[in-house]
């Protein structure tokens, strides 16, 4: 993926912002993904899903592709448009779900501010962070849900078989995570803009 | 930040009005569009898969044709083909004209977290479907509409958890009531006098969603335990839901 003109101003913009006396490169420079490959990627998910999570699934659960998607792009940008997009996507999945209220639009949301927010920190000292990552992004958006649906006052009919399964979406999501990490490399950020 | 928090408060007030959002419409409205063609595409890769899996079958009725004309075979072919695609589309249209005011819709796509049991069916407001419609196949009771949109709808399966009908077993006429439980069905609330058997034929009760008399399926183990007020029963659905593709809905 090439870099515009623009991004490289602004890495160069970020390097020379370090305290004076500082000779190290920031942790974590941010790296966007054009908004065009992010919508697309969210348009194949959502697709996916829709036409396929039944016959996915494994012990009840299917892979996450919308949750992987946006912990992806939040990882790259930041907190603030990790939020949006997040917001944008569980929006386009409560549409498609029907039964589920704005819960998906808000667990989404959070969980994309939440990957956003550490994308800064813990998250950008290695690749292999991003898989275990994204298994605990995969549940919390899984428990944002269920509070959000019990607060919208339609509680999940089957609480155990639920959790349940979603342990083995966040083990499906880390392993796809992982698949695509090992195939693609470039999707988890430049290394040369890790320290 | 405007934009999230524009997206934030339209779903808010959604919530609070208990209709679909904007978002919810415009989103359902165009990804109709798509689902229906990918819908499209895996009733046509089911139906490739299903006639390869009969070629062993069709090749041994046809040797003696193939030998004498290979034209003949690939005419044969085909109209095995036509016979193996068109008895669900047939037995829906039949259903639809014996039931009159049904709609028939295509399913075109699922849940896309599969925490609930959802299908969406492409027929919509615009068609006269309403909320709380009960929606069959030709083997019996799917479930009910309980989210529309212009141009299409999400119908609740009967085995979601959250399900719940009006249910009487055919032979004795015991009431009860069908819950979901994700892969099958549980007949709960049967009085403890009720002489059920496995293989009792279950059906819908009159209620808010169905008619009397629509087969949900059949007895398959029954709880009898000492003491208890009612004795409940698993009922595996008639319908098969893992290959649903037309669907009728009952206007109310």
């Amino acid at each position: 993926m090439g870099r515009s003109p623009a991004d490289v101003a602004r890495t160069r913009a970020l390097w020379t912002a370090n305290k004076p006396g500082e000779t190290a490169a920031p942790a974590y420079v941010p790296d966007p993904p054009a908004w065009w490959q992010a919508g697309l990627a969210l348009a194949a998910a959502l697709l996916v899903q829709t036409s396929l999570a039944a016959h996915l699934q494994f012990r009840g659960a299917t892979i996450s592709f919308v949750t992987l998607i946006v912990a992806w792009y939040a990882v790259r940008t930041g907190s603030l448009r990790g939020l949006t997009f997040g917001l944008i996507a569980g929006a386009c999945e409560d549409a498609l779900a029907g039964s589920t209220g704005a819960a998906w639009t808000f667990a989404t949301g959070l969980v994309g501010l939440a990957c956003g927010r550490f994308c800064g920190t813990w998250f950008a000292d290695t690749r292999l962070a991003l898989i275990p990552g994204a298994a605990v992004a995969t549940f919390l958006r899984y428990c944002a849900f269920a509070v959000a649906m019990q607060l919208e006052g339609r509680p999940i009919p089957l609480p155990l078989a639920h959790l349940h399964a979603a342990f083995w979406q966040s083990a499906l999501d880390a392993l796809v995570a992982f698949a695509v990490l090992q195939t693609i490399p470039r999707l988890g950020g430049s290394r040369a803009h890790r320290r | 930040m405007i934009v999230a928090a524009a997206i934030a408060l339209i779903q808010l007030e959604s919530l609070k009005t208990g209709k679909p959002s904007v978002i919810a419409i415009a989103v359902s409205s165009v990804a109709i569009f798509a689902q229906d063609a990918s819908a499209l595409i895996g009733e046509t890769v089911r139906g490739g898969a299903a006639s390869l899996a009969n070629a062993p079958r069709l090749a041994g009725q046809n040797a003696a044709l193939r030998e004498k004309n290979r034209a003949l075979r690939a005419e044969n072919a085909r109209l095995r083909e036509a016979l193996e695609e068109s008895p669900d589309a047939r037995a829906i249209a039949a259903l639809a004209a014996q039931l009159g005011s049904g709609t028939v819709a295509t399913v075109v796509g699922y849940d896309p977290e599969n925490v609930s049991r959802t299908v969406t069916i492409d027929r919509g407001s615009v068609a006269g479907v309403k909320l709380d419609d009960g929606v069959i196949d030709d083997d019996g009771v799917v479930g009910r509409v309980v989210n529309v949109e212009p141009l299409s709808s999400t119908v609740l399966l009967v085995t979601d958890g959250a399900s719940k009908l009006p249910a009487v077993v055919q032979r004795g006429r015991w009431w009860g009531i069908a819950t979901g439980t994700s892969s099958a069905i549980r007949l709960e609330y049967v009085s403890q006098d009720a002489k059920l058997r496995l293989g009792d034929a279950v059906v819908t009760g009159e209620g808010r969603s169905f008619h009397a008399g629509f087969e949900i399926g059949v007895v398959t183990r029954i709880d009898h335990p000492e003491g208890a007020l009612y004795q409940t029963a698993v009922v595996t659905p008639s319908v098969a839901f893992g290959r649903l593709a037309h669907v009728v809905v009952l206007a109310r």
